[in-house]
């Protein structure tokens, strides 16, 4: 525990509780001492605090003791009343001002925790708040209900030239002049006086002033006469090595304070004041403190005085009561207890001050003065602490005195505050910091707002200092003072206490309160005018999108405000407002990859590099011829990481803006910041490059001389809304060769503020050029070489639809430019999928398209087609050479086909490749990559069955079934083409219409049948018969429909890449392709579509035959004959068989008359049943498909049976032949019948049993067998006999 | 109902998680700063008072002016604290166990990092519910 009288409050008790002496003075001793600039009592002062005193005291024990440290004040009797408080706080409010000049340095970075961390607790509180304590806890001196106020004696001071001396001496102490507490009789007026006469050296010898002297002491008595010379130094150029009277010089300029006295008037004042205080100020006390200790022994100390008290203080119960209890004249035994105990405390007889204050407090207590009460109870609790007893007891006492203030109401307040002080210095003695804090808060409750704030910053202190430090009450309390601060008109306090507390708040989540601290500090530093740290501290807080709409408002306004104020374009780095979002980075520039639109770069790189994969000349052969390449490429070598780009062609970057607020923001002047160095330079600059980083915070020099010569900089402006994120795109276009780094953006807000945010700094990975990701690192990727100006072609492709139906066959039209002068060769394009867009014809062009298509009357059989299936098989397309553009050619029109024969979304990328003419070295070609996404609307569904036809065998019925699968539109139907020489297709006989509706609706779903002949392997037919009967025209109005030339050019090449696409069924060595026409019927149009297609082509491929079993047959005959059966009748019939399965096939063809029908179609059945049944494999459904279709046929045969019991033929040859036939093949066996009358038979009785051996691919071992049995198809055979 | 209620979640690193003005009172502009100075000082206390006790309650351990703070430390010393005028120190209790719960919850959310802002809407509507319960 630390010595009590050595702590802070201790030396405060010394200082501010001590014996007072009152000083009255004659106008002509005053001015003897003004000419010294210094009043009496201030020429007196620095001599009235004595560190080792060492005089003897005894008090009302009988042990005498020594006291070391004594102070004396010497107070003018006119100052001893109460503090005018307007003045006290007019005082107090300077010295803050005060303060603030002299402290607060504005300009200095705020501190931080370590600066705040090392600050000891004596540096604390600063001085001018020491001073600030001083002054407050003076406003309550000379209160009545206190004693230690009260003058202990009294200086009567009269000058040598004063007439009358001795009268003027009694004139000084009549009562006119003495302080209300003198005469209202709290005080005691018998007081100790002491005389003083004052003589000035400079107004003559000393002879006159020592005669005075004696006629004093005659009067007055030889002790309380002094005699005190001053102004020895006649010529007044005294100078002291340290003034002592230097604190109470006015102003600074007062250098010469107490220049007329010197050392000898010096030491003459110390002897005086030495004097005064052990001979007199001390004895006095003594004996005042003895006498009142007899006397309040004698009437209050013991049991029965205790008593009569209690007894006495009852009976006055009903005496009327004031809110601070009876009056007590000096002469009341109270106040002589409280005189007692005060002159006790001053002379630090702790134990006596202490056990009188107790006694009084009761009395106070019970009398209800209240006010005496805490006044006493304050000074126990400071007796304790200078005791340095029970802590528990002090602290009580304070609090309690402390709250008895606080009750009394405005009266106790100020009372309150200085005990509240005492209160605060005590813990802070003992350490107790959080407490001491916690007090000051209770104090700035009670006061304005600016010693308020003086009492919360002291409280800051205190957590600062408590252990652990309380870092964040810290930081709340210096806030809450700043805040008082500034209510009270003291904005560099408030902004000190802000700045101060900042580190506290710093980079955590409370977003409130550092949106508070920063938009606040701003504010203060805008209204000083110091609009730089102004902006700077407000920009932070810009970006707060969870403050209100008002808030936001506000501190927009706010910042704008400061802004606009500091005159000059202020430029700030990484400007909240708006917010960008580096990850949304995209550069877009064209090197030798050119594109058509910029939505196509959004396409992968690596669908590009694959379609440009045979088309662009490889790296090796880039570099045509070491020799002449190498010295050009150093450049290019050296920024290998670099990309290129093109003089005069601009590169385009991409960033998302956006507003994190709910008000509208305006944005102007977007542009980037680049660096450019002429190619000359290039190698400089790579130097500058590596220091290059540690600049990025500089802002960028704008209105740079040489920005216009070198690049032409587009510039954005726009208003992003409420929460509005919108993408911009910042075109930068090089116009001279060189080296090119794009380091960032730069805008303007609200055409004030500007804005800038480096590129780079963190944004990693990010930067991204179509899909390529780069290995490159960031820094490179904005980082361009910048090469002399190349030709560039631009394309499009002109009547490409966006949205279309299925089957959509058109004519579309690439369009070719070049921008510049020179000529480019060797022109070759490659499409990523020819089965939707085919490069035609130049031909085409002009043709009217669908008629162009549509059958010649003139059959004339180009070759073309051909040609272009050979071009598509490698999927590129070189532009003939006239078609290149040579010099002052603008552009060309090529002819595409287009065809989109699937639902769904294609994807078309399409890319062109040529070469310059004049040999660019970087470059030696570029490419034009075109990308189009088609969305392909379901349109018509053709589904084709074919089956056998059971009477011939080459041909074959089609069932064609059509829906209609749009929601709106309707269709035509135009024609239906089969594909290939070897199949014929027309209308069935019997229909007169092929098909039943001209229209399909919406919807819809129809049939229609065809008939389908194989004419390969009908031998007879001539070619020509072939190809005219390939299609079938489906419309049946009355309108001369041509049909449309399958075999031309488009119809061809798409039908090829058709067959391609869809896979051939399994098991079927013939298939069939169909192509169906319609038109889109025109009444319906869709509205979503722009161009309604013309003609739609479905290409229906590898369509194969459905039969149930593997084997066709034909009976082949004479239908009629002439016998005269007079020899037998033999016909010799032909059973030709098909195998059409993919595996081989062994047939017997059992033939039987009637009368073994029974059995062996019996045996037939069991047979096939029973090998259905070893098998395994065969499937169930399949046997008994067969036994229900040989069904019907017995039955007939039965039926025959029971009409002629005898055959009228009966088979001839083998009854049984057995034949194997290979996959696919044709065999003709010969059958022969005998017929014995003449008739109409039916020449069906015979089976087919097949037995097929289809192995699976993995061998013979796992081969299936399957089997089966067929009836004979009726062939009537009809004999006549002449 | 308290008139005044502000509730916030501050994670072990002392940054907050969750904040929600859950008093009755009409908000005020310069409230919701206040408020959080407010409790952004009562982490000091926190601090010390945490280790002791034993308790995860700790009831009105800090006031400023009419405004107490209660606090709930969690076991993994996530803070709950309430700011709040009213002296109702069952119902502050309940409702600080209602929400440990939900908090639980919300920490077994595997996609959810502890100390990260809690923005689940179900959270806020859950807690905003237990204040009109229990506050």
């Amino acid at each position: 525990m630390m010595d009590p009288t050595n702590s802070v409050l201790g030396k405060l008790l010394l200082e501010e509780i001590s014996p007072v002496v009152m000083v009255l003075s004659t106008p002509l001793a005053e001015q003897a001492c003004a000419k010294s600039g210094l009043n009496f009592v201030e020429m007196l002062s620095p001599f009235s605090v004595f560190s080792k005193i060492d005089v003897p005291v005894r008090t009302a024990s009988d042990q005498p003791y020594r006291l070391q440290m004594f102070k004396l004040r010497l107070v003018y009797a006119s100052d001893i009343h109460q503090q005018n408080y307007e003045a006290t706080v007019e005082r107090l409010k300077q010295v803050v001002s005060d303060a603030s000049e002299k402290i607060s340095d504005l300009q200095s970075d705020p501190p931080q925790l370590e600066d705040a961390l090392q600050m000891s607790a004596s540096d604390y509180p600063p001085p001018w708040i020491q001073t600030f304590n001083k002054e407050l806890l003076r406003i309550m001196s000379f209160s009545e209900h206190e004693a230690f106020d009260h003058s202990v004696a009294c200086l009567l001071v009269v000058s040598s030239k004063d007439e009358r001396p001795i009268n003027k001496f009694v004139d000084l102490f009549n009562t006119d002049q003495l302080p209300s507490l003198l005469n209202e009789g709290a005080m005691d007026p018998k007081i100790l006086k002491h005389y003083l006469l004052l003589h000035d050296a400079q107004d003559g010898a000393l002879e006159k002033a020592t005669n005075i002297l004696t006629d004093m002491r005659s009067t007055f008595g030889s002790n309380d006469c002094k005699l005190l010379c001053i102004n020895s130094s006649l010529d007044g150029l005294v100078e002291w090595q340290n003034n002592p009277w230097a604190p109470y010089a006015n102003s600074p300029s007062d250098r010469d304070v107490g220049c007329f006295l010197n050392i000898d008037d010096l030491n003459e004042i110390k002897d005086f004041m030495q004097n005064l205080t052990s001979k007199l100020v001390i004895p006095q006390m003594e004996q005042k403190i003895r006498i009142l200790n007899q006397q309040v022994s004698a009437t209050r100390k013991g049991f029965r005085n205790q008593i009569k008290n209690l007894w006495w203080r009852k009976g006055k119960e009903d005496s009327p009561d004031t809110s601070n209890g009876p009056m007590y004249t000096f002469s009341s035994i109270e106040s002589q207890i409280r005189v007692l105990g005060d002159y006790a405390f001053m002379l630090r007889d702790y134990e006596l001050a202490l056990s009188n204050y107790r006694l009084l407090s009761t009395d106070y207590k019970l009398d209800k003065a209240w006010k005496r009460y805490a006044g006493v109870q304050e000074m126990m609790g400071l007796s304790y602490f200078m005791l340095d007893q029970s802590r528990k007891e002090s602290e009580y006492c304070m609090e309690s005195a402390f709250n008895t203030y606080l009750k009394l109401g405005s009266s106790g307040q100020r009372n309150a505050t200085r005990c509240g002080l005492w209160w605060t210095e005590m813990l802070k003695a003992r350490g107790q910091f959080k407490e001491a804090a916690g007090i000051y808060f209770r104090i700035s409750s009670e006061e304005p707002s600016l010693h308020a704030a003086v009492m919360l910053e002291q409280a800051s202190y205190c957590y600062l200092f408590s252990n652990p430090p309380m870092l964040r009450k810290y930081g709340f309390h210096l806030v809450l003072a700043g805040n008082l601060y500034y209510i009270s008109d003291q904005r560099q306090h408030a902004i000190r206490t802000y700045k101060n507390a900042l580190f506290v708040y710093k980079g955590n989540g409370w977003n409130y309160i550092s949106d508070h601290v920063h938009f606040n500090i701003g504010r203060w530093y805008a209204f000083l005018g110091i609009f730089d740290v102004a902006v700077k501290h407000m920009h932070g807080v810009l970006a707060c999108k969870h403050q209100s709409l008002i808030t936001q408002d506000l501190f927009l306004n706010e910042f704008l405000h400061a802004t606009q104020n500091l005159g000059t374009t202020f430029e700030v780095n990484e400007l909240q407002l708006p917010v960008i979002d580096m990850s949304s980075l995209r550069v877009i520039y064209e090197d030798h990859r050119t594109y058509s639109s910029s939505a196509d770069i959004r396409a992968n790189e690596s669908i590009w590099q694959s379609l440009e994969e045979d088309l662009v000349p490889s790296v090796s052969t880039f570099k045509s011829n070491w020799l002449e390449s190498q010295p050009k490429f150093s450049l290019l070598n050296k920024y290998n990481n670099s990309s290129l780009c093109v003089v005069g062609e601009p590169i385009k970057i991409s960033l998302e803006f956006k507003n994190p607020l709910q008000i509208p923001i305006s944005l102007s002047g977007i542009s980037l910041i680049f660096e450019l160095s002429p190619r000359s330079e290039a190698t400089e600059f790579e130097d500058a490059e590596v220091e290059g980083d540690a600049e990025l915070s500089v802002p960028p020099i704008s209105g740079d001389v040489n920005v216009d010569s070198q690049c032409t900089l587009s510039e954005v402006g726009l208003v992003l809304g409420g929460a509005e994120i919108k993408r911009v795109q910042l075109d930068i276009t090089p116009k001279i060769e060189g080296v090119l780094k794009i380091i960032g953006v730069q805008w303007r807000l609200s055409d004030s503020v500007t804005g800038y945010r480096y590129f780079g700094v963190d944004a990693k990975k990010k930067y991204k050029q179509g899909a390529r990701m780069s290995r490159q690192s960031p820094s490179n990727y904005l980082n361009f070489v910048v090469i002399k100006g190349l030709p560039k072609l631009e394309g499009c492709i002109l009547g490409i639809p966006k949205k279309t139906f299925a089957g959509d066959l058109r004519l579309v039209k690439l369009e070719l430019k070049k921008q510049t002068n020179s000529s480019v060769k060797n022109v070759k394009m490659k499409i990523s999928h020819p089965r939707f867009l085919i490069p035609g014809n130049i031909e085409d062009l002009s043709a009217d398209f669908p008629r162009s298509l549509e059958k010649q009357t003139t059959s004339e059989v180009k070759d073309a087609p051909d040609c272009i299936m050979e071009k598509s098989r490698s999927h590129i397309f070189s532009f003939p050479e006239a078609a290149a553009l040579t010099e002052g050619e603008a552009s060309f029109t090529w002819p595409l086909w287009f065809h989109a024969s699937l639902a769904g979304t294609i994807s078309l990328y399409i890319s062109i490749y040529y070469e310059m003419d004049n040999g660019c070295s970087e470059l030696g070609y570029r490419t034009l990559r075109m990308h189009y996404d088609i969305e392909v609307l379901p349109s018509v569904e053709v589904s084709l069955l074919i089956s056998p036809c059971p009477s011939r065998l080459q041909e074959f019925l089609v069932r064609m079934d059509i829906v209609n699968r749009t929601i709106s539109e309707s269709f035509c139907l135009h024609q239906l083409s089969s594909i290939g020489s070897q199949w014929e297709i027309s209308s069935l006989p019997g229909f007169i219409s092929i098909c039943p509706l001209e229209v399909l609706l919406a919807g819809q779903k129809i049939s229609c049948f065809f008939k389908l002949k194989d004419c390969q392997k009908i031998s007879g037919y001539e070619n020509k018969h072939l190809v005219a009967s390939n299609d079938v025209l489906l419309s049946s109005d009355g309108k001369a429909e041509m049909l449309i030339d399958i075999s031309q050019s488009p119809v061809v090449d798409f039908h090829h890449f058709e067959r391609l696409n869809q896979e051939a069924p399994q098991g079927s060595s013939t298939a069939v392709d169909f192509i169906l026409f319609s038109k889109a019927h025109g009444s319906n149009l869709h509205e979503e579509l722009e161009t309604t297609p013309k003609l739609l082509s479905n290409h229906v491929c590898n369509c194969s035959i459905t039969t149930k079993s593997p084997i066709w047959w034909l009976m082949d005959g004479p239908r009629t004959i002439m016998h005269d059966f007079s020899t037998f009748c033999e016909v010799n019939l032909t059973m030709t068989i098909h195998n059409c399965s993919e595996a081989v096939v062994s047939v017997r063809i059992a033939t039987f008359d009637f009368v073994s029908e029974t059995k062996q179609s019996a045996e037939t059945t069991q047979s096939s049943d029973s090998s259905g049944c070893q098998g395994g494999w065969s499937d169930i459904s399949l046997v008994n498909d067969i036994k229900l279709s040989s069904d019907p046929l017995r039955n007939m045969l039965k039926k025959q049976s029971l009409e002629s019991s005898t055959p009228p033929f009966v088979w001839c040859a083998s009854s049984s032949t057995r034949i194997k036939l290979a996959k696919g093949s044709v065999m003709e066996v010969p059958l022969k019948i005998c017929i014995f009358s003449p008739g109409t038979y039916n020449l069906s009785q015979y089976e087919l049993h097949w037995n097929q051996e289809s192995s699976e691919g993995f061998g013979a071992e796992v081969s299936i067998t399957s089997s089966g049995m067929v009836g004979g198809h009726p062939f009537y055979l009809t004999v006549l006999q002449p | 109902m308290a008139t005044t209620a502000c509730f916030i979640i501050v994670s072990r690193n002392d940054i907050p998680i969750y904040e929600a003005e859950v008093g009755s009172a009409i908000k005020k502009e310069e409230a919701a700063h206040q408020h959080q100075f407010i409790l952004h000082a009562a982490l000091d206390i926190v601090q010390d008072l945490a280790w002791t006790t034993s308790a995860m309650f700790l009831k009105a351990m800090d006031r400023f002016n009419d405004l107490v703070v209660s606090v709930y430390v969690t076991a993994g010393h996530t803070r709950l604290m309430l700011l709040h005028d009213s002296r109702n120190e069952d119902g502050i209790k309940s409702f600080f166990q209602e929400v440990h719960e939900l908090y639980i919850k919300i920490l077994l959310n595997p996609l959810y990092l502890p100390g990260s802002r809690i923005t689940s809407s179900h959270f806020d509507t859950k807690v905003r519910a237990l204040a009109r319960k229990y506050l």
